[in-house]
């Protein structure tokens, strides 16, 4: 044993040794007694290394204990403490306080969005966790025989989910998704997002079924595109990559019934013929001939406000060759692509 | 009255895996946790678990059971780590089963990586973020097994009637009230205790209340002085950077620039187990060769192409919470406080002395990891002993029907009494400031090294702190959702088990393993191999032994 040659080594010299500052933050309060909101500022000071979750804990311990929160790991791994930071939804561990404060900036700090709230920051996640177990959050092999050892992945395969995989289930996508905010009863993106980490999943064997209740009412083509849910997601996950991937995939099954889908596939077909989205045959297409002359009313009113383009302009792209070669291009490479399969062991010593 | 026939106390990994095998076997079971299960502290387990595979290189049952023995400094129990070692590989097997997304070598197989004081690359994981992955497929089997979960109910008391477990009484935090929940089986897997120390891996939740739990309710705590410090942790939140980072390669460096290890481990040098590289990182920095406090983990040799396959999620959390990038700059790393070897006192399927009452994962001491623990070995420990436990309580109650034990009324009347006590309460001292007083306290005075005036100071503080802790004002008196009340709850689940921990310590006058004495330096088998037992005499502890099982292996002098 190397010799000891300092007095206090029981304790590190140092060991609290930081830097220090004044944190100012405003945050929303729902009281569940009174039912009524108010804001309260505080200012806290913080080691210069806080982020926004030290300084409600600051504020929690010497300043006012009813501030309502979630916490755990404050790590970024555990997902319990997201809330809107300045109107947009983050994990409070992840968002350093450093920034604002140099910034001579007080954020406010209010709950989540599209969940109810409970008292000061704290929401109601059951709606949460109703619309994850709704996507059937489990891998089902079926009736496959299920092997002595591991399935065979290839690496490749497993790669396929990875982004998918890092979802920590904190609701920001959910509190800032556009659909959700109109139709509550959406699957939204976390679910959605859970959803493709298993039918993309080499060993998963319920592709079909699973995306048959996908392309079902509230599911994934009622997904507006904001992509909102990619830029608040606090792990890189971009929900909304996967609902493009479920919609690929909801394609290559054949899938094409929905108004969702069918209005995709507008987009596709009228780009292969013209080298343009052709709009005036977008909406009959998707929502069929009869509801289209019921809608003539609305395109009258819309044309009157000049929102409708010529429909006798050709509209047709000078060199449309190029466009379907790089179609067909598109093609090949997509049915290049199989479904990951695992494999069983017994299969790989055979072959 | 709401009752079943197994309660799980706990959702981390321990807790769910214990609660999916009882449900199999067709028993009624349900779970309470303070916490929405995703959000248990498994979740933050980053290297990997354990399993003699031998994907990587040869590798058997047996080299695993010895390297585990060998890592607690002969104080585990060899029958127990036999069993452990054994079913491992199953266990891994199953989980892949479940879905778990490891990550996979060329051939499909199940990737293993080299750990630390282990003789081959033994560890599956799933990146670096392993326990997340765990974690969330635990969490698809219990919804697809459709197990009841009561959810951010907090546990006060573990109810024992005539000598038999007879249920719980938890607290609704997100509605408030007390309920007595009856169940002949009750299961422990509260996880660790980390937050009783300031510089700790663990989160806020790691308050040993399972701990507090069965030592008031009886059962002894075993070996609370193990508590292990890990190497590579960030001084500004105590956040962890995996030992998959040194698997991988990377160095520690003192502020010369030199692998510092080179004198404690002269062979296994990084990679030795995680005591001694503690230890060797302490004497760096009390020494005055450490950087602001901290000695610097080098992974800038491994390029960026490594660290962003292998290490993406520790490289975030340097870039976050240490603001430096491990591609370009080294990481200033310190030991912290991570894991209890100790814990509720249980046999090899988990039972505790009360019949009824049983114990998995980091709450409960079998003991696998006796006076030091392998990384990659407790995400092992809660997988193997969850499910043992799930499965010996479901078959008793097969066996055995209803044993008759009950929830008097008179008890949820007492427990009520003592909510309403502390909730009411608007004199003495904020529940935050004590916790922050007494976490100071542990790591300064009963850290990596610890002596007898320093453990003696230790006790003296935490006496003061139990009976200061008597009153706390609560600003919050309401009952929704109120944090303010659990957040004092935990703080006297710390107290006890830190009372435990550092009475223990005290008593203990050698080093082994975590527990380094530096009036005591050497081991001594001949007075000290056997297991600290704690128990609870009227509030106070009370210190008790009993011998280590060993089979094959007598003890070794430990060098890596």
């Amino acid at each position: 044993m190397t010799e000891i040659k300092n007095a206090h080594f029981t304790t590190l010299q140092g060991a609290y040794d930081t830097e220090l500052m004044e944190a100012t933050l405003r945050i929303r309060r729902w009281d569940p007694d009174t039912q009524r909101a108010r804001f309260d500022t505080f200012t806290v000071t913080v080691p210069v290394t806080a982020s926004v979750l030290d300084a409600l804990d600051a504020i929690k311990d010497t300043r006012d204990g009813t501030l309502a929160y979630r916490k755990s790991c404050r790590m970024a791994v555990c997902g319990s403490c997201g809330m809107r930071i300045d109107g947009g939804a983050a994990l409070a561990c992840k968002t350093p306080m450093k920034k604002f404060v140099d910034a001579g900036h007080t954020i406010t700090v209010s709950p989540m969005g599209n969940l109810p709230v409970i008292k000061d920051l704290v929401v109601d996640m059951a709606p949460f966790w109703e619309k994850i177990r709704a996507v059937k959050p489990y891998l089902d092999t079926k009736d496959e025989e299920v092997p002595d050892t591991e399935w065979r992945v290839s690496p490749e395969h497993h790669e396929m989910i990875h982004k998918e995989s890092l979802c920590i289930l904190c609701g920001c996508c959910v509190s800032e998704c556009n659909s959700m905010e109109s139709d509550p009863d959406f699957l939204g993106p976390a679910a959605l997002a859970k959803a493709y980490r298993f039918v993309g999943d080499a060993r998963d064997t319920d592709t079909r079924e699973r995306l048959r209740d996908l392309n079902g009412a509230h599911g994934i083509w009622d997904c507006t595109r904001c992509y909102f849910c990619n830029q608040r997601c606090p792990k890189g996950v971009d929900p909304r990559d996967a609902i493009a991937k479920l919609g690929a995939e909801s394609f290559k099954e054949g899938f094409v019934r929905d108004e969702g889908a069918r209005h995709a596939k507008v987009f596709v077909d009228s780009t292969y013929k013209g080298g343009y989205l052709r709009e005036t045959e977008l909406v009959p297409k998707t929502i069929g001939p009869v509801n289209a002359v019921k809608d003539i009313p609305f395109a009258l009113q819309l044309a009157r406000a000049g929102k409708v383009p010529n429909p006798l302009s050709p509209h047709k792209a000078k060199d449309n060759d190029e466009v379907k070669r790089l179609w067909k291009l598109l093609e090949k490479e997509a049915k290049g692509a199989e479904r990951p399969r695992a494999m069983h062991p017994d299969a790989v010593r055979e072959g | 009255m709401i009752r079943h026939d197994v309660i799980v106390l706990g959702a981390g990994c321990a807790g769910m895996r214990a609660a999916i095998e009882a449900k199999r076997r067709g028993v009624d079971v349900a779970v309470i946790s303070k916490l929405h299960p995703t959000r248990s502290h498994s979740g933050a387990a980053e290297g990997g678990i354990n399993a003699a595979l031998g994907n990587a290189t040869e590798d058997s049952s047996d080299s695993h059971a010895f390297d585990t023995i060998k890592g607690s400094d002969y104080l585990g129990d060899q029958d127990a780590i036999e069993v452990f070692a054994q079913e491992a590989p199953n266990d891994i097997y199953e989980l892949e089963h479940m879905g778990a997304i490891f990550t996979r070598a060329a051939d499909g197989k199940l990737a293993q990586r080299p750990f630390g004081a282990a003789g081959a690359p033994r560890t599956v994981y799933s990146a670096d973020i392993t326990g997340h992955v765990l974690i969330h497929v635990l969490y698809e089997q219990l919804v697809k097994h459709e197990v009841k979960v009561y959810e951010e109910f907090f546990a006060t008391q573990v109810v024992v009637d005539e000598g038999r477990c007879a249920g719980v009484i938890a607290w609704d935090t997100q509605k408030g009230g007390l309920h007595a929940i009856e169940a002949n089986h009750v299961i422990l897997a509260t996880g660790g205790v980390g937050r009783m120390y300031y510089g700790t891996t663990n989160a806020f939740a790691c308050t040993g209340d399972g701990m507090s739990l069965a030592w008031r309710a009886g059962v002894p705590l075993k070996d609370m002085e193990f508590l292990q410090f890990h190497p590579t942790t960030l001084k500004s939140n105590g956040v962890l950077i995996t030992e998959g980072c040194r698997g991988e390669g990377g160095y520690l460096r003192n502020k010369d620039g030199d692998r510092f290890m080179v004198g404690d481990a002269p062979n296994a040098m990084e990679l030795a187990s995680r005591d001694v590289v503690s230890r060797a990182e302490w004497k760096e920095i009390a020494d005055g060769r450490g950087v602001d406090g901290c000695v610097l983990l080098d992974l800038t040799h491994l390029g960026w192409k490594k660290i962003k396959t292998r290490l993406p999620g520790s490289r975030e959390l340097a870039i976050d919470y240490a603001g430096v990038d491990p591609v370009e700059t080294p990481i200033p790393v310190r030991p912290g406080a991570h894991y209890m070897m100790g814990g509720v006192d249980c046999d090899l399927w988990g039972e505790t002395m009360v019949p009824g009452l049983w114990a998995a994962g980091e709450v409960a001491c079998v003991s696998i990891h006796g006076a030091n623990r392998l990384g990659g070995n407790s995400l092992m420990e809660t997988i193997v002993f969850g499910r043992r436990a799930g499965q010996a309580a479901a078959e008793r109650v097969l066996e055995q029907g209803d044993t008759g034990a009950r929830i008097e009324p008179g008890v949820l009347a007492d427990e009520d009494r003592r909510i309403a006590g502390i909730l009411n309460n608007d004199q003495g001292e904020r529940p935050g400031l004590l916790r922050e007083e007494l976490a100071k306290t542990m790591y300064d005075k009963a850290g990596v090294y610890r002596t007898e005036a320093a453990l003696g100071e230790c006790q003296e503080k935490v006496h003061e702190l139990r009976e200061r802790a008597k009153t706390l004002k609560l600003d919050d008196h309401g009952s929704v959702f109120n944090t303010d009340l659990t957040n004092a709850l935990e703080l006297i689940s710390l107290l006890e088990c830190a009372d435990c921990l550092v009475t223990s310590a005290l008593a203990r006058k050698e080093s082994r393993g975590a527990h380094s004495r530096l009036d005591h330096t050497e081991r001594d088998d001949e007075t000290w191999l056997k297991h600290t037992l704690n128990w609870c005499d009227d509030g106070e502890v009370r210190l008790d032994y009993r011998p280590v099982t060993i089979t094959k292996h007598q003890p070794l002098a430990r060098s890596y």
